[in-house]
């Protein structure tokens, strides 16, 4: 058997023109895919952790009664005991952050102007703690004011429709706990771009002792936690079913993925593309290769013949134009991987932008991840395209009439 | 005429070629035994059958009627796998052209016929060798096919026939391609071995060099036997297969 797969190594660089076409073919096919694939990886990956570090949180705990109902009014169906559960919460490994949140809805107004605003109450050391810090267009994040000024930070949107600009005052008014309607004033100590221009339009940030204030309540909407890796998000999600039992309240908790909905549309999408890039790809070798193969198979068929002649079983013809065709596939994936992975590590180290993609406000980087499993897929596509490709011609060749075949000139 | 001890009987054999509205017929109903230990010519001119007479002897085409008989065995009732078998195990080719494998050496063409047949390694070397030896290639065993002479090619053409030491060899106009010189040793060599081996050869030429060293000659005309000189040969075969045997 060694000797066959020597004769299908020697085949394959018999034309090596040829042979080179080929797996630069096949090798651009890789390399298109891995850097395609490694840009899209890149992609999701900076989108699942800006989500994350947006605010999201790897894991947040509910009350359960959260999902079951509408509030009638605000932390309707908060936590109550929530400093009970952060603690239980806090402890189990790889967490590196309990923050209690209040999610709320107002109006807001300068005086003059009034806007509906989607307000969002932090601790903001506790937010820090777990690197969720605000992306500040300009001023600072939130602290606890020494003056007893309420502070606020506000959205690029909010800033340009109110015009307000960092150290300027608003009103914002909301309806309690109780159903009342109340007002403060706030202090905007910073404006805030979250990257999506929809939440720019409408984002008001808060501290949570202002927040229970403005809505006459200690109760907090959510606990967000954050990981030392996202990828322990569902060992800690586990550890964390027998630490919320037992408590005054029924609370459940949702992974960053069930709550990630952008997130998830744009992978769908993209891997939709992508996968659609794989389909073109896999047929442009099959077809370039069937052709290929076809040709090679002709100017051998008096070879082909000899070697029927001399009494080489069929099955074997078959058998060594599909070794060639998957020893040139196994090549071609390697130039692909060399290739592709060179000008990946090259287009890393230019430092490339893209301009934002719609519904962001920020350049994007262009960056190419190495995906071992990408880098195995795409190899695994080529090799089997070939070893399909070769299936027509293979069969052609073993089915070739001796006599015609040794006359073939 | 078929004779029961005969390697091969070739019994009222036809071919016919369709054509797009017409046929051809290469062999009109033609009949030849050939012993063990022949060296025997087919001749006549192009398109006399003689290609195809070969052709079918060597199983890689089928009669339109008629039937050949190899050793014993009629060819026209095997499968095509055990068609395949016979032409591995009882056959060798040589062709006009070398027909070598171009991307494997000398050795490794001549092992090429052991390789099908599933011998050993060791057994696949030392049976290479000594073909090798016996066509006087062994200096030239790791060389490819084209940085050898038309001559040193056609040698290993024969070394890879007669490694199996299958019962037939059938040679296609096997001087052809080749000049005088290289021609003439070619001869000298495939005779001795025929001597020295006791292989059956059978050749499709018109080459009158190969005539000259047949001692029988069947010639063709529009695909019947226009004569064979068997007669004077035959007592020869029967001398040399009683000796073999």
């Amino acid at each position: 058997m060694l000797k066959f797969l020597l004769l299908a190594f020697r085949n394959v660089f018999r034309n090596r023109r040829r042979t080179v076409m080929t797996l630069l073919m096949v090798g651009g096919g890789v390399a298109g895919l891995l850097l395609v694939g490694g840009f899209f990886a890149f992609m999701f990956r900076g989108l699942r952790e800006s989500t994350i570090r947006n605010g999201l949180g790897h894991i947040q705990i509910f009350n359960a009664e959260h999902f079951r109902r509408d509030e009638v009014h605000v932390l309707d169906a908060g936590i109550s005991d929530w400093q009970r559960v952060a603690a239980n919460v806090r402890s189990a490994e790889h967490v590196r952050g309990v923050a209690p949140r209040i999610e709320f809805y107002g109006m807001l107004s300068n005086g003059v102007k009034s806007s509906v605003f989607m307000g969002s109450a932090v601790d903001p050391e506790a937010e820090r703690a777990m690197s969720f810090s605000p992306r500040l267009a300009s001023g600072r994040d939130l602290a606890e004011s020494a003056s007893g000024e309420i502070e606020a930070l506000v959205g690029t949107g909010v800033a340009r429709s109110m015009s307000v600009k960092v150290g300027d005052g608003l009103t914002i008014l909301a309806v309690t706990a109780d159903g009342a309607l109340n007002g403060i004033d706030v202090q905007v100590v910073g404006i805030v771009n979250t990257g999506f221009k929809d939440l720019d339009d409408r984002y008001l940030r808060i501290t949570l002792p202002s927040a229970q204030r403005l809505l006459q309540s200690d109760r907090v909407t959510n606990l967000v936690v954050g990981l030392d890796k996202t990828e322990n998000t569902d060992a800690v999600a586990a550890a964390f079913t027998p630490r919320l039992r037992g408590l005054s309240q029924e609370m459940t908790m949702k992974k960053w993925i069930d709550l990630a909905a952008y997130y998830k549309q744009v992978r769908t999408l993209f891997s939709g593309i992508f996968l659609f890039l794989g389909i073109i790809v896999f047929f442009m070798v099959l077809m370039a290769s069937v052709n290929t193969l076809l040709m090679a198979m002709m100017e051998r068929t008096r070879e082909i013949g000899t070697m029927l002649a001399m009494g080489t079983p069929r099955p074997w013809i078959v058998a060594l134009f599909m070794l060639e065709a998957t020893i040139t596939g196994i090549l071609g994936a390697v130039v692909g991987l060399v290739g592709g992975n060179l000008i990946g590590v090259a287009l890393n180290a230019s430092g490339l932008h893209l301009p934002p993609p719609p519904g962001l406000s920020v350049e994007m980087a262009f960056r190419v991840l190495h995906v071992p499993a990408l880098m195995i897929g795409a190899s695994l596509m080529v090799v089997v395209s070939l070893a399909l490709a070769s299936i027509l011609p293979a069969v052609r060749a073993s089915r070739l009439q001796i006599a015609e075949a040794l006359a073939h000139v | 005429m078929k004779r029961t001890d005969a390697l091969v009987n070739v019994e009222e054999v036809s071919r016919r070629f369709a054509l797009d509205h017409s046929a051809v017929t290469a062999l009109d109903c033609l009949t030849l035994a050939i012993d063990r230990g022949e060296f025997l010519t087919i001749s006549g001119p192009s398109g006399s059958g003689k290609s195809t007479l070969l052709n079918l002897i060597g199983c890689i085409d089928k009669p339109t009627n008629g039937r050949i008989l190899i050793e014993g065995v009629d060819t026209s009732r095997l499968s095509a796998s055990q068609t395949s078998a016979l032409r591995r195990e009882k056959i060798g080719f040589v062709f006009q052209t070398f027909n070598l494998i171009p991307v494997f050496t000398a050795a490794e063409n001549v092992e090429y016929p052991l390789l099908v047949q599933g011998i050993s390694n060791a057994e696949r070397r030392r049976r290479v060798a000594e073909a090798l030896e016996n066509v006087g290639l062994s200096a030239r065993a790791n060389h490819r096919p084209d940085l050898l002479s038309g001559g040193e090619r056609q040698r290993v053409a024969i070394a890879r026939a007669i490694v199996h030491r299958p019962a037939l060899i059938l040679a296609d106009e096997p001087t052809a391609n080749l000049d005088t010189r290289n021609a003439t040793q070619l001869i000298e060599l495939m005779r001795d071995l025929n001597r020295t081996l006791g292989l059956t050869f059978v050749f499709s030429t018109h080459d009158q060099r190969l005539l000259e060293h047949t001692p029988r000659i069947v010639r063709l005309t529009d695909g019947r036997i226009e004569s064979d000189t068997s007669t004077e040969i035959a007592s020869h075969a029967q001398v040399f297969a009683a000796s073999v045997s």
